[in-house]
């Protein structure tokens, strides 16, 4: 029965018997001679295991839960995950368990005792990741076209090794891939009425509540927030507002201003399938205070505001609400001893001209303020001070809600993408790296339920 | 219209599944008490449409949740998780006969899934739809490779799961239409197994020499699944439907090469001449073909072909002989072949021979032939080309549509389990009477 005890004689002999025939039909059976050897290599005294993941192909906020089966008891064993960014760096990450007497492992209730996070973490191997090159150290991952998915190779190893280390058998595997757009979502590139961006729309007839989306003063247009989003039932439009090729001016100063953000705010309005009266807006960083400033000053009523770790106003921003350089100001700069730059104590209220504060007394929707403890680029904390104390000097402290997370840094993005405690700002005249502060475990948290908060907020306010 | 029902949100989650997953189709938002359909629709290759429906009330906080509440009426009815894939028939209009099969399993299927105002059954297409989402349904998960195979003159496919393997392997058989069928082998390529698809009715080498293919084509097809460096060549199983089972029986008892781990027989029988090639086999039924009755819509009904169960021995595979376990899968409706008969037969057969052991028969009151992988709809009858008939016939398989469907669910999940503990946990042959 066991075909691999076999001598090769008598495996030949069988071939000669009964394969023969049929061979000379086509001449030959190639790797045969070759195959035979390994057949006796490989064959099963071991019994392979079983790697797998469901869901397979996941939206990037969907959990996914893995299993390896079928291996022996009280078996220590490595689950390794290994993803290329868009650059090409190899990022990956590693955890250590042991099988039971059920002879499985199940990551969604073991506990991990060793690699790059500790503890039952079912998404660990992705929040967890790592630049393999220590040379990279410094990356933060991001998706720059958010039409295709993640690809991560999620593998299972002998023993508890790391992947570095690069001896380890591989016993199984299993790829998966992470969405940032659900099936149907239409991406459409906004170039009109002067405004760079992205929309975002759900699948379905709609008229669909919306979201403006803002991001910080690194520049550029992020995709990803907009694009979960509109898989989770919300039109979203994210606009540039420096640093972009399309926009006007020197890529580190906002060119525009007021009436740019006026504008991207009514395409959402007259869009035919966006709910006017349910725009909401949301912003990161420096977007905060952009978020302020178009909830009070530019003529148009958001139905709720987000604000993710950023000023209440800017030296930076002035009152025809265009903004300085990042660099023309750098004396509240903090420099670590390997200098790196610390933003921080620029957004300090204290640091912070009172003509520059956005009128927050003003705000007439919803305002939910997440803060990560550990943000190292912004004054989150003190910021959100500022604003729950002006609402509540109007009277208003019914629409203020604040998520506070410790050991969460400053870029609390969508759930489950690895937490970059430090990244590079810029590259000209020299390298400056940039600290934004975070560790893995708890920015993680913060980002699964923040994330999470969002959604909710979001329903409450655009949908009902 | 009121203008909260704009507001109606509608998601499938996960909206990208594999084909034997089950999603939960959620609804919030809408009015409390609010009437609502929920609607699946589904283009196919051939470009007919298939939809489904369910009728539903709102509770009281505006929601439904297809898992946990009832359909008052639609295709399907009652809490049905997964009906708005089973239930799925051709729109109104379409041609009879249909049956739907993918073929190009790379891609996935694609369903619309929408929710109306009110409790609709018909003019779909005239309604705008409240909300509206797309799911993708796959055979194939990320990673499994297809791998055409042609050596030894085979028309195959091989599907290989991600890893470095080695991996257990499956020959999967389908039956007397024929083609190479491929969606079987691909879903449990991604359930871990090396699945080598073969096609032994209208090979290549069949269409250009006008000869049937002999039993060395089905070693060879062994051979080539064994010796191949990512599958590990002692757990090998087959898994035949139909006329595929006539095959995977005479494989299992009486191939000196072909050595299973385990066979899987759906819908099928062991009645067929012991020492007969594939040409032979089918004449062998062709003999009895005066046996055909027609049902009043004038489809074929073939099982009383191979009735009686006969008692001379050169005409049943000699179960009594088998080494491995087998799983029998058996539509009791099935009006294509005489399962049940058959299944009966094979137990007694292996008691007297005392390897009953090794027999697990999963039985389906009212399922018919066509015992497929899950959540994909029931054909009662369709139109059918055999290759021993030149022209098409609408060939009756059975079944009731709700039973068939759970019977289909509970067989994949069965088999599924089979096959990885024969095939991966490295048990000893046993039966599966906790199946």
């Amino acid at each position: 029965m066991f075909r691999a005890h076999m001598s090769v004689t008598r495996i030949w002999q069988l071939i000669e018997k009964r394969m023969m025939s049929c061979i000379s039909v086509r001449g030959k059976l190639p790797g045969l001679q070759r195959a035979v050897g390994e057949v006796r290599r490989k064959s099963s005294f071991r019994q392979s295991p079983l790697l797998s993941a469901a869901p397979v192909r996941a939206l990037i906020d969907e959990q996914i839960s893995i299993k390896g089966r079928f291996l022996s008891q009280n078996y220590p064993v490595t689950v390794c995950a290994q993803m290329h960014s868009e650059e090409g760096d190899l990022w990956e990450a590693f955890a250590h368990y042991t099988t039971n007497a059920s002879r499985s492992i199940n990551l969604t209730s073991d506990h991990s005792v060793g690699g790059s996070y500790l503890g039952c973490e079912p998404m660990g191997l992705f929040w967890a990741l790592e630049p393999a090159l220590r040379s990279r150290e410094s990356l933060r991952l991001r998706k720059r076209n958010v039409e295709t998915p993640y690809i991560v190779n999620i593998s299972l190893l002998e023993g508890h090794t790391s992947p570095s280390e690069g001896q380890s058998t591989e016993l199984a595997a299993v790829t998966v891939e992470r969405w940032y757009m659900a099936p149907g979502v239409r991406r459409i590139e906004i170039r009109q009425n002067k405004i760079v961006g992205t929309l975002f729309l759900p699948p379905g007839p709609g008229p669909f509540p919306a979201m403006l989306d803002l991001w910080g003063m690194g520049g550029g247009l992020s995709e990803d927030r907009s694009a979960l989003f509109a898989s989770r039932g919300f039109a979203s439009l994210s606009v540039a507002y420096m640093g972009h090729k399309d926009l006007p001016g020197p890529p580190d100063i906002m060119s525009v201003a007021d009436l740019y953000f006026k504008s991207a705010f009514q395409l959402l309005q007259d869009h035919c399938q966006v709910d006017a009266d349910r725009i909401g807006v949301i912003g990161l960083s420096f977007g905060v205070c952009l978020t302020l400033r178009i909830a009070t000053r530019i003529g148009v009523k958001p139905s709720c505001l987000i604000c993710i770790n950023g000023p209440v106003g800017s030296p930076l921003l002035d009152e025809d609400g265009k903004t300085k350089t990042i660099e023309s100001d750098q004396k509240h700069w903090e420099l670590d001893d390997r200098g790196r730059v610390s933003f921080r104590h620029v957004s300090l209220p204290d640091n912070l001209p009172p003509e520059n504060k956005q009128k927050v007394k003003n705000i007439t929707c919803p305002l939910m303020y997440i803060v990560g403890e550990d943000d190292l680029c912004a004054a989150s904390t003190e910021n959100a001070d500022v604003i729950e104390e002006a609402l509540r000097s109007a009277g208003k402290s019914q629409l203020f809600t604040r998520l506070s997370y410790p050991g969460a840094g400053h870029l609390i993005e969508p759930p489950y993408a690895p937490c970059a405690r430090v990244s590079l700002w810029r590259a000209k005249p020299e390298k400056l790296f940039t600290l934004w502060g975070g560790h893995p475990a708890p920015h993680a948290a913060a980002q699964e339920d923040s994330w999470k908060r969002i959604l909710e907020f979001m329903e409450t306010h655009l949908r009902r | 219209m009121d203008r909260k029902q704009y507001c109606v949100k509608l998601s499938v989650q996960p909206s990208r599944g594999l084909m034997d997953e089950k999603f939960i189709v959620l609804i919030q938002n809408a009015l409390p008490g609010s009437q609502l359909t929920i609607r699946a629709l589904h283009q196919c290759e051939d470009g007919h449409s298939w939809e489904a429906f369910g009728h539903y009330t709102a509770d009281t906080t505006g929601t439904i949740n297809v898992s946990e509440d009832p359909s008052i009426g639609g295709t399907y009815s009652g809490v049905e998780q997964m009906g708005l894939l089973w239930s799925f028939r051709p729109i109104p209009g379409s041609k009879s006969g249909l049956r739907m099969r993918k073929k190009n399993i790379q891609t996935p299927m694609e369903v619309t899934i929408s929710v109306y105002q009110g409790h609709q059954t018909e003019g779909f297409a005239d309604l705008v739809p409240l909300s509206g989402v797309a799911v993708e349904r796959w055979y194939m998960a990320p990673g499994v490779r297809r791998i055409p195979v042609t050596e030894g003159g085979l028309t195959a496919a091989l599907f290989l799961p991600s890893g470095p393997g080695p991996f257990p392997g499956l020959l999967d058989l389908w039956g007397g239409g024929g083609q190479l069928v491929e969606y079987r082998a691909a879903l449990l390529a991604s359930h871990g197994f090396a699945s080598m698809a073969i096609d032994y009715l209208t090979a290549k080498i069949t269409m250009e020499t006008g000869k049937m293919v002999d039993n060395q084509y089905f070693e060879t097809a062994y051979r080539v699944l064994q010796q191949h460096p990512q599958v590990c060549g002692s757990k090998i199983a087959m898994i035949g439907l139909s006329f595929g089972t006539s095959i995977t029986l005479k494989m299992a008892v009486y191939s000196e090469v072909i050595k299973l781990s385990a066979a899987v027989c759906i819908s099928g029988s062991h009645v067929q001449p012991v020492d007969g090639s594939v040409e032979e086999i089918l004449r062998f039924f062709q003999k009895n073909g005066e046996k055909t009755r027609f049902s009043e819509k004038n489809e074929v009904i073939w099982r009383d072909l191979l009735l009686p169960i006969p008692t001379d021995p050169s005409l049943k595979v000699n179960v009594g002989r088998l080494q491995c376990p087998l799983l029998l899968v058996v539509g009791e409706d099935d009006q294509n072949w005489p399962s049940q008969e058959s299944a009966l037969d094979i137990k007694e057969m292996m008691a007297r021979a005392g390897n009953s052991h090794l027999l697990t028969v999963l039985s389906y009151p009212n399922a018919g032939h066509l015992i497929e992988p899950p959540y994909t709809p029931h054909a009662r009858s369709s139109t059918l080309k055999t290759v021993e008939i030149e022209e098409k016939v609408m060939c009756l398989w059975g079944g009731q549509t709700v039973e068939h469907s759970r019977a289909q669910e509970d067989a994949w999940k069965k088999m599924v389990v089979f096959l990885r503990e024969n095939l991966y946990g490295g048990r000893n042959p046993t039966s599966f009477s906790h199946l």
